[in-house]
């Protein structure tokens, strides 16, 4: 036989194997579907499979102490299997459980349970919501020792199923600015809604197979995702700041029957958010957090006079005014076109220096200086106010900012009253979050710092992600225009508009702002009231602002509405804050005859902690690691110990850690009585180590 | 169309049966895929439906692309290429097993440098081997009962091969020494030395199970299918085919692909009975038998023993992989894990499959020139 032919004859061989092994294929698809068939088919009607998600724990938010502000807790709804139980179970103990169920959640009769649970049992049921009521986990453990329940899932038929609920632990405080979450646990509004992303987590999933039973079992096939937790987000918020703010503004907003308030307190230097209030008033009457005013889109309105200080800023820039320097602001009306400007006060001031045209918040006054100085070049006011970096956003942590708006010359509704309007804080939008970063730059010598809530994204004790501080303007005006603003904005509240707040123990800086509010474009007799201003304006250590909207009755200005709530705020904070008051009463504090018990130890601690207290203290040349203590005069002289190996060291002195280094890097096993430091040990210092390598301490 | 075929007929050389056996394969592969990732997408891809649809069409392109450029390479070229790439995979293969990423719980992967692809060394490795014992075969021919000198060097390869490959997949190398059995056999060598070589497999076979890392798998795997009761996967598979009925539930209908682990690799033909019935199932299993009855001809066609072994040779460990793919969907044998070929979804597999293919229409194609001297029929003067 050829090589060809036998290679050919093989091959065919090899090909009819590959046939048969095909028949055996088509023969198992046909037994599959026609004498396994109904076995399988059936198998899929039961097979129940779903892919169910495994919810992430959501991450929890907290203060800047580490106060839980918001976290998520297991709640149960109860529902039944009461087609679970047997005969003898059910019958003797259905009425009791029903008059427990009654009596818990007190929504029906003890027989309306009954009756419902009968029927269900009747209908062969396999589940029955018992009541929707969110139960916490120490109901749950009672629930499950009552009479049917107490035998467990599978012959008492009780079924819990736990949802997770976001708890606030300080309930209404922040509660708008932390947020909340919808039924799916998702954030909607607040930070909750801003940093959902690293709260959330990610939901795994996995396959579950229905039982016979009604219940849920995992299939684990190797495609389940297991759920990624929550990030924490560690706030800036303090939780003793928000309460103050929080009651002040209420009892305001009570006492004013206005419509809105908010309130931030923010720290000065870092930009930190200590508070940041909002309450608003429902059809009732009632106030409660609905809409953050401080940061959204709503809040952002025509600031009124708090912004003369961005006026005078400009002003002081272009020009070389004094603060002595005068105005004549006439009878209190000034026509601009066919508009008419007004003071606060009947009848004018007359003739007012820079200084009091400020304090006084004379609207002629720095309509009039403004108008004179700006009016053949309006660009040269608005590119100051675009320079400060009022006219954007500041690109706050917490999601839908409002945007201040600013126009320009350019802008088509721009006309000639454009200028003195907006020069007192008109024709122009502003939140009060803007309006308070401007005010915290003049305390803060000028730098514009960006307002941060948030400080950290931690996973436990890690930090993912850390918020820093960022500068916007390193620098909003000269030092000497500062210099005068931040006098002016003393001489407010010394003897301006807000003298009603002014105290002896602290300085507050600050300015009131009384705004008509537009309906329907045109001014009404409604006003927006707030108060900006940082304390103590010696060394500012915290910036805030305060605004109320439409306060109803007599009262009705910034200085007699808003005013007070800072002042409140201030005071509260300023009583609570030890390190806020003047430094002198420390000094004085006697410190002398209490001297730190130092015998014997490692050197390095030993001089770190001396110098660290201020007590004298010093050396021989030798720098041995470990010391013993002499006492020359008032300072401490430190004498070497020396530790060799096979000698016994002398612990005498030391405290316990100390000690059990030393002795047992030098091999020998140590038992120890007593407590405190070091006074005897059984074997003598500087004898040799021999084969006895057992020490006794003693401690005292 | 015109163009088109004119076009096809200038660039799709050699047996236009097999181009067209894989063009139709390609397509069910496209559908079937799409269908039976639905769920993976929504575990991994946030319910990305389209990216394992883009991902696994690329790969069938890019397959495409390699049966192209193999064909155009004139099949004699293979044979010195093999032998060198033979050397490479055996360091590819023990890094793979020492240093390789792992993917459900196996280490057969390596990442590729810079383009940052996982490849499987077994792939090129199976290859390589096939090729190189064609080549081997023919050239002992005229002396292929001399154990000694003929059979000893190829038994050599094919247990350092297929034992490298067992220690990380264990079905992967018992198919490529039955493939490589079933080679010999056509290659004319004794069947008694056939059995000797059943031996060593057994014992390399035995070796890396004691080693490697699938051992266990492998074990618990043949303990499930002796066992009366079906696997989950296996019934899953069963309740796919059962209720697949004789046309099945249409393109991209079934049911079971949300519960059937690994619908879309392993268990993929369940998936075809499920969606195209057992007329779809049919048509599949008749596609891959084409495939064999065209390579056997390519084979038979051939003048020189190398390039019938090839032929033949290749496609037989195309079908036996489909066929054994296909045979553990059914529940005729355990599970292995072995994708179907042109059909599953499975990353650089798909491209030696590609390649394999593209080296029997290069055959199918005949000599492109002659190389040097005037051609010469081996076999005749082997006769």
């Amino acid at each position: 036989m050829n090589i060809k032919k036998s290679i050919l004859l093989r091959v065919r061989i090899a090909f009819l194997m590959v046939l048969l092994f095909c028949m055996g294929i088509f023969y198992r698809i046909i037994k599959v579907q026609y004498v396994e068939g109904a076995e399988w088919k059936a198998l899929a009607q039961t097979i129940g499979m779903k892919v169910m998600k495994v919810d992430a724990t959501r991450g929890n938010i907290y203060s800047d102490n580490g106060s839980l502000l918001a976290t998520s807790l297991p709640y149960y709804r109860v529902a039944f299997d009461p087609s679970l139980p047997d005969d003898r179970l059910y019958e003797s103990n259905i009425d009791s459980l029903s008059y427990l169920l009654a009596g818990f959640y007190k929504d029906m009769s003890q027989t309306a349970y009954k009756r419902k649970i009968d029927e269900a049992r009747k209908n062969k049921r396999q589940y029955l919501m018992l009541s929707r009521k969110e139960i916490g986990y120490q109901d749950k453990k009672k629930i499950e020792n009552w009479p049917i329940f107490r035998e467990g899932r599978l012959r008492g038929g009780v079924i819990f199923e736990k949802v997770e609920k976001r708890i606030l632990p300080f309930s209404h405080l922040g509660y708008r600015t932390i947020g909340t979450v919808n039924d799916e646990n998702r954030g909607v509004v607040g930070l909750e809604y801003s940093f959902n992303r690293q709260l959330a987590g990610k939901n795994g999933q996995m396959l579950y197979q229905k039982m016979s039973g009604g219940g849920w079992k995992p299939v684990y096939d190797g495609t389940e995702t297991r759920p990624v937790d929550g990030y924490d987000v560690e706030t800036t918020i303090d939780i003793n700041i928000q309460d103050i703010a929080e009651s002040a503004l209420y009892r305001a907003l009570v006492s004013h029957q206005a419509d809105y308030g908010t309130v931030v307190v923010m720290e000065v230097k870092t930009g930190e958010i200590k508070a940041m209030s909002n309450l608003s008033r429902n059809p009732e009457g009632k106030y409660y957090e609905r809409y953050n005013y401080a940061v959204g889109s709503q809040g952002s309105r025509e600031p009124g006079s708090t912004f003369k200080l961005a006026s005078m800023i400009a002003l002081l820039e272009d020009t070389n005014l004094n603060l002595d320097d005068t105005i004549d602001t006439g009878n209190g009306e000034l026509n601009f076109f066919e508009e008419v400007m007004r003071d606060h006060k009947p009848g004018g001031y007359g003739v007012l220096t820079l200084k009091e045209v400020f304090e006084n918040s004379s609207n002629i006054g720095i309509a009039k200086l403004v108008t004179r100085h700006f009016n053949k070049d309006p660009q040269r006011f608005i590119d100051y106010l675009y320079d400060m970096g009022l006219s954007q956003p500041i690109g706050f942590q917490m999601v839908g900012e409002g945007k201040p708006y600013i126009k320009t010359p350019a802008d088509s509704s721009w006309s000639g009253t454009s200028l003195p309007w907006m020069s007192h804080g008109y024709e122009l939008k502003m939140t009060p979050l803007q309006t308070l970063t401007l005010y915290n730059a003049v305390a803060n010598n000028g730098k514009m710092i960006q307002p941060i809530i948030v400080k950290s994204i931690r996973k436990a004790d890690k930090v993912v992600e850390e918020f820093k501080t960022k500068t916007l303007n390193s620098a909003i005006c000269s030092k000497s225009t500062l210099k005068k603003m931040q006098i002016m904005l003393e001489g407010v509240v010394e003897q301006g508009t807000a003298k009603n707040i002014n105290n002896t123990k602290y300085k507050v800086a600050g300015k009131t702002g009384t705004a008509k509010t537009v309906i329907n474009g045109k001014y009404t007799n409604q006003y927006y009231t707030s108060f900006a201003g940082y304390f103590p304006a010696e060394q500012p250590r915290y910036s805030c602002i305060v605004v109320i909207d439409d306060p109803k009755g007599f009262q009705i200005y910034g200085s007699d509405v808003s005013a007070p709530v800072f002042k409140e705020i201030a005071d509260k904070i300023y009583a609570t804050e030890m390190d806020l008051h003047n430094a002198t009463l420390v000094k004085n504090r006697d410190f002398t005859g209490i001297f730190p018990v130092v015998r014997s130890g490692n050197r390095d601690d030993l001089t770190l902690i001396c110098n660290e207290l201020g007590i004298s203290n010093h050396s021989d040349e030798s720098a041995a690691p470990w010391v013993k203590t002499d006492i020359v005069n008032n300072s401490i002289f430190w004498k070497s110990n020396a530790i060799s190996h096979q000698i016994v060291p002398d612990v005498r002195g030391m405290t316990l850690r100390d000690a059990l280094y030393v002795l047992e890097n030098n091999g020998l096993e140590v038992e120890v009585y007593g407590h405190g430091r070091v006074v005897g040990q059984s074997l003598n210092p500087g004898s040799k180590i021999s084969s006895i390598k057992k020490i006794r301490i003693s401690l005292g | 169309m015109n163009t088109l075929k004119e076009w096809a007929y200038r660039n799709m050389k050699g047996d236009p049966v097999i181009w067209f056996i894989i063009i139709l394969l390609s397509v069910l592969s496209i559908l079937v895929v799409y269908s039976a990732t639905g769920s993976l997408a929504y575990k991994m891809m946030e319910g990305n439906t389209e990216y394992y649809l883009m991902k696994h069409s690329a790969l069938v392109l890019l397959s495409m692309v390699s049966i192209w450029l193999a064909h155009r390479i004139d099949y004699r070229y293979y044979s010195g290429i093999s032998r060198l790439l033979l050397w490479i995979s055996v360091p590819l293969l023990v890094i793979t097993w020492k240093f390789g990423t792992n993917i459900n719980e196996a280490s057969r992967w390596i990442t590729i440098p810079f383009i940052n692809q996982a490849f499987q060394p077994s792939d090129l490795a199976k290859l390589a081997l096939l090729v190189t014992l064609a080549s081997m075969l023919s050239r002992r021919q005229l002396k292929i009962s001399d154990f000694q000198n003929a059979i000893i060097p190829m038994l050599v390869w094919i247990g350092i091969i297929c034992g490298l490959i067992a220690l990380t997949d264990v079905s992967s190398a018992i198919l490529l020494f039955l493939t490589c059995m079933l080679m010999l056999f056509i290659g004319r060598v004794p069947v008694k030395y056939l059995v000797m070589l059943v031996l060593i497999g057994g014992f390399s076979g035995y070796v890396a199970l004691s080693i490697g890392q699938r051992g266990d798998t492998a074990i618990s795997r043949i303990n499930e299918f002796l066992d009366d009761t079906p696997s989950y996967q296996a019934r899953q598979a069963y309740v796919a085919m059962a209720t697949g009925g004789v046309f099945g539930k249409g393109p991209g209908q079934s049911d079971q692909r949300n519960y059937l682990p690994s619908a879309y690799s392993d268990f993929i033909y369940a998936i075809i009975i499920e969606e195209y019935g057992i007329i779809g199932g049919i048509l599949v299993l008749l596609l891959y038998l084409a495939l064999l009855y065209r390579g056997m001809k390519t084979a038979i066609q051939s003048d020189r023993p190398y390039a019938g072994l090839l032929a033949a040779g290749l496609s037989f460990a195309i079908v036996l992989q489909a066929l054994v793919n296909m045979g553990v969907a059914v529940g005729l044998g355990p599970i292995t894990g072995l994708p179907l070929p042109f059909v599953s979804m499975g990353g650089t597999s798909q491209l030696f499959m590609g390649i394999a293919v593209g080296i029997i229409l290069s055959v199918s194609r005949g000599e492109l020139e002659n190389v040097g001297k005037p051609m010469n029929n081996q076999y005749k003067e082997a006769a």
